[in-house]
C-alpha cells in the first residue's frame, strides 16, 4: 500500500520547489503587477546552475579528471563519483550545495534585471508575450547547446546529501528544502509589509500617481523582479538537486502556467494565498499521481489533471477572481501608536 | 545558388503563418488580448480532418471545410464560454490571457486524450502523422501540391476578407465595432454578435491552416503550441492591430525561418538546424523592442531623410 511517510517527504520537497516560485510570482504579479510569463526561464537558470557546475567543480575536488568532451555522455558516472566522494565529505557537499544556491540566485536575478528592460518599457500584454518568447529561448539553447546542460541528454546532478542513508536521507533533504523555502516565504512576506511593500502596491495600483510622489517606478519594477527572479532560481538549484537530474525540456510554459495558477487559485495579492494556492494546487497533482497507478485508462491520466486545472483556474477566474485568501487592507501603524506619536508632537 | 525546394519550403510555410497570424489578429481586434490557445484552433482543424479522413478514406483536401466548421466553432466556443463573460465582468488583459493560457492547456489536454483513444483503441496512427500528396510538374520544378493549394487559399481568404469587410454591410458593421465598440453599439450595433462571428471567422481561418500541416510536418497536439510563437511574431510584426500587416508578417517571419535557417547551417555558419525556433522568438523581441507597433507603424521617410542628411 501506500507509504505514508515516503508521501508527506515528497510532498514537502514538491511544496518547498513551488512555494518559493508562487512566492516570487505573488511578489512579481500580486504585489507590483508584473505579468511575468516567463517564470520557467528564471527558475530554469538555477537548475541549470547546478546543472552545469556543480560536476564541474566538484570532479576536481574529488580527484577526478573530467574531460568536457566525454562530459555530455558521461555525466550520469562522473555525478555517481562526485556523490560517492560527497558521502564521505558532507563539508564539502553543503559548501557546494550553499555555493550553487547563491550563484542560482545571482543568476537568476542577472537574467530578472535583463528582463527588466522590456517590462519597464511595454505594456502587459507584449511583455507576456516577450517574456514567453525568452522563456523558449532559454529553453531551445538548453537543449541545442551541448556544452551547458548536455543538450538533448540533459545532465545528472550530484547528491550533496549523499553522506545521509535511507529514510533519514529523504527527511533531512526535505526539512533542509523547507527550511529554505521558508525562509524566502518569511523575507517576502516582511517585504510587502515593509514601506517597500506599500510602494511596490502603489506602482501596481497608479503607477502616474506613485510617479507624481516623486517615486521611480522604473527602479522599484526592476527591484521586484530582480528579488523575485532570484528566488526562483535558488528554487531551480533546488530542483536541480532533487531530481538528480536536470533537462532542459522540463522548463516548458507549463511549468510557468502551473505557478500562475496556484497564485490566482490562492488569491494574488495576499501571500498567504501563494502558500494555500500552492498546498491546493499539489494536493491536486499528486493525488492524481498517487492514483494514476491504481487504474488503467486508454490513455495518459496526467492530462486529465491537466485539464482538470485549465478548467479550475477559468472558473476561479471567473467566480472568484479575487482567490480563496482575497488581498487585506495594508497592515499599517497600529492606532495606539499613531495615537501616541500625535500626543508626543503636541 | 539557392535551392528551389528552400524557397518551396518558405513559401509554404509563410502560407501556413500567415493564415493563422490573419486568424490571431482578427481575435485581437475584437477584444484586444493575444489569445494563446489560437495554435490549438489549428490542431482542432487537423484532427477533426484527420479523423474524417482516417475512417472514410477520402482525400484531405476534401475536408477543408470540416476543418473550418470545427476550427470555427472551437475558437467561438471558447468565445462564448470563457472570454465574453470574463469581458462583460472587466477583467483586466493580464486576468484575460492567463484564462487563454488555461484554455489552451484544456484544448490541448483534450486533443491527446483523443489522440490516446484514437491509437488505444482504434488502432490509429495518431501521432506524428503525415498525409500524402500529389505534386504537378512545371517547367522541371516540382510544385508539391500543398504549396498549390494553401497559396490558392491563402489568396482566397485575402480577397474574400477584403470585400466582407469593405462591400458588405455586416463587413462594415463589424469594422466599427471594432474601431469603437461604444459608439458602435448606440448606433444598433450587436457588438457580442460581432465579436462572436470574428471569433468563428478567426478560428475557421486557423483550423483551415492546420490541415496544411501535415503535409510536410509530422503532427501532433503540441504542434499549434510550438507554432503559436511563430505565429505570434508575424502578427506583431504587422502590428497585431492590422490584417494586412499580419499576412506582411507572416511572410517575413516564414521566410526568414524557412531561408535563415538554411543560410546559418550552411558552411560559413555551420548552426545546428535544431536553433530554428530560436529564428521568429528573436525577430519577436527585437520588434517588440524597436518598433512595438509593428512595421506598419515605422515612420520609414522620416528614417530616410535623416539618412540622407547624414550622407
Amino acid at each position: 500500500m501506500f507509504d505514508i511517510i515516503r508521501i508527506v517527504v515528497d510532498f514537502a520537497a514538491f511544496y518547498a520547489i513551488y512555494l518559493m516560485l508562487s512566492v516570487s510570482l505573488e511578489l512579481e504579479y500580486g504585489e507590483t503587477g508584473i505579468s511575468n510569463f516567463g517564470k520557467a526561464m528564471f527558475f530554469a537558470a538555477g537548475a541549470f546552475t547546478a546543472g552545469a557546475l556543480v560536476i564541474r567543480l566538484a570532479g576536481p575536488i574529488a580527484g577526478l579528471i573530467i574531460s568536457e568532451s566525454e562530459l555530455k555522455l558521461r555525466s550520469v558516472y562522473y555525478s555517481t563519483l562526485v556523490s560517492r566522494y560527497f558521502a564521505a565529505h558532507p563539508g564539502v557537499a553543503l559548501a557546494i550545495l550553499f555555493l550553487m544556491l547563491i550563484l542560482g540566485a545571482l543568476f537568476g536575478a542577472v537574467l530578472g534585471y535583463l528582463a527588466s528592460y522590456p517590462a519597464i518599457r511595454l505594456r502587459e500584454d507584449y511583455l507576456g508575450i516577450t517574456l514567453i518568447a525568452a522563456s523558449e529561448l532559454v529553453r531551445v539553447i538548453g537543449r541545442n547547446y551541448d556544452p551547458l546542460i548536455g543538450g538533448t541528454l540533459g545532465t545528472a546532478v550530484p547528491d550533496p546529501f549523499a553522506w545521509l542513508m535511507g529514510r533519514q536521507r529523504e527527511i533531512v533533504v526535505s526539512t533542509f528544502m523547507m527550511i529554505i523555502a521558508l525562509t524566502s516565504f518569511i523575507v517576502t512576506a516582511s517585504l510587502s509589509r515593509s514601506p517597500f511593500g506599500r510602494l511596490l502596491r502603489a506602482v501596481r495600483d497608479s503607477e502616474t500617481a506613485a510617479e507624481a510622489l516623486g517615486k521611480d517606478v522604473v527602479k522599484v519594477r526592476m527591484k521586484s523582479l530582480m528579488i523575485g527572479s532570484a528566488i526562483a532560481g535558488a528554487a531551480g538549484v533546488l530542483y536541480a538537486f532533487y531530481m538528480g537530474f536536470v533537462h532542459a525540456d522540463d522548463f516548458n510554459p507549463i511549468k510557468t502556467f502551473i505557478v500562475w495558477v496556484m497564485v490566482i487559485i490562492g488569491g494574488s495579492g495576499n501571500i498567504w494565498g501563494a502558500a494555500i494556492g500552492t498546498f491546493v494546487y499539489l494536493l491536486i497533482d499528486r493525488g492524481i499521481a498517487l492514483v494514476k497507478h491504481q487504474f488503467t485508462l486508454p490513455f495518459d491520466i496526467n492530462y486529465v489533471s491537466y485539464a482538470v486545472l485549465g478548467t479550475l483556474l477559468v472558473a476561479v477566474l471567473m467566480f472568484r477572481p479575487e482567490g480563496l485568501l482575497p488581498e487585506k487592507p495594508l497592515s499599517t501603524i497600529p492606532r495606539k501608536i499613531l495615537k501616541m506619536r500625535v500626543k508626543a508632537q503636541k | 545558388m539557392l535551392p528551389v525546394t528552400v524557397l518551396i519550403d518558405s513559401l509554404l510555410y509563410g502560407n501556413l503563418i500567415t493564415l493563422m497570424a490573419i486568424g490571431l489578429t482578427l481575435t485581437y481586434l475584437t477584444l484586444k488580448i493575444p489569445n494563446f490557445a489560437h495554435g490549438d484552433l489549428a490542431m482542432v482543424g487537423v484532427y477533426s480532418a484527420y479523423t474524417v479522413a482516417v475512417f472514410l478514406n477520402i482525400n484531405p483536401y476534401t475536408l477543408l471545410p470540416i476543418a473550418f466548421l470545427m476550427g470555427g466553432l472551437s475558437a467561438l466556443g471558447t468565445y462564448i464560454l470563457v472570454y465574453r463573460p470574463l469581458f462583460r465582468k472587466g477583467a483586466s488583459i493580464v486576468v484575460m490571457m492567463v484564462a487563454s493560457i488555461a484554455v489552451d492547456i484544456v484544448i490541448r489536454s483534450i486533443l491527446q486524450i483523443y489522440a490516446d483513444i484514437m491509437s488505444s483503441t482504434f488502432n490509429v496512427y495518431s501521432r506524428g502523422f503525415l498525409f500524402k500528396d500529389f505534386s504537378l510538374n512545371i517547367y522541371e520544378v516540382r510544385l508539391p501540391g500543398v504549396l498549390v493549394i494553401s497559396s490558392l487559399t491563402v489568396l482566397a481568404i485575402i480577397v474574400s476578407l477584403y470585400l466582407f469587410l469593405s462591400k458588405t454591410r455586416f463587413g462594415i458593421a463589424m469594422r466599427a465595432a471594432i474601431e469603437n465598440p461604444w459608439l458602435a453599439s448606440s448606433l444598433g450595433i450587436n457588438v457580442e454578435l460581432v465579436y462572436g462571428i470574428s471569433w468563428f471567422i478567426a478560428g475557421g481561418i486557423t483550423g483551415l491552416a492546420g490541415v496544411f500541416l501535415p503535409f510536410r510536418i509530422p503532427t501532433n497536439p503540441d504542434l499549434g503550441w510550438l507554432m503559436l510563437l511563430s505565429v505570434f511574431a508575424a502578427s506583431i510584426l504587422g502590428g497585431l492591430e492590422s490584417l494586412f500587416g499580419a499576412i506582411a508578417g507572416g511572410y517575413v517571419v516564414g521566410f526568414s525561418e524557412i531561408l535563415g535557417i538554411y543560410v546559418l547551417s550552411s558552411p560559413p555558419f555551420g548552426i545546428s538546424t535544431a536553433y530554428r525556433p530560436a529564428i521568429p522568438f528573436t525577430i519577436l523581441i527585437i520588434t517588440l523592442l524597436l518598433a512595438p507597433r509593428g512595421i506598419t507603424s515605422v515612420e520609414w521617410n522620416k528614417i530616410a531623410t535623416r539618412l540622407r542628411r547624414n550622407v
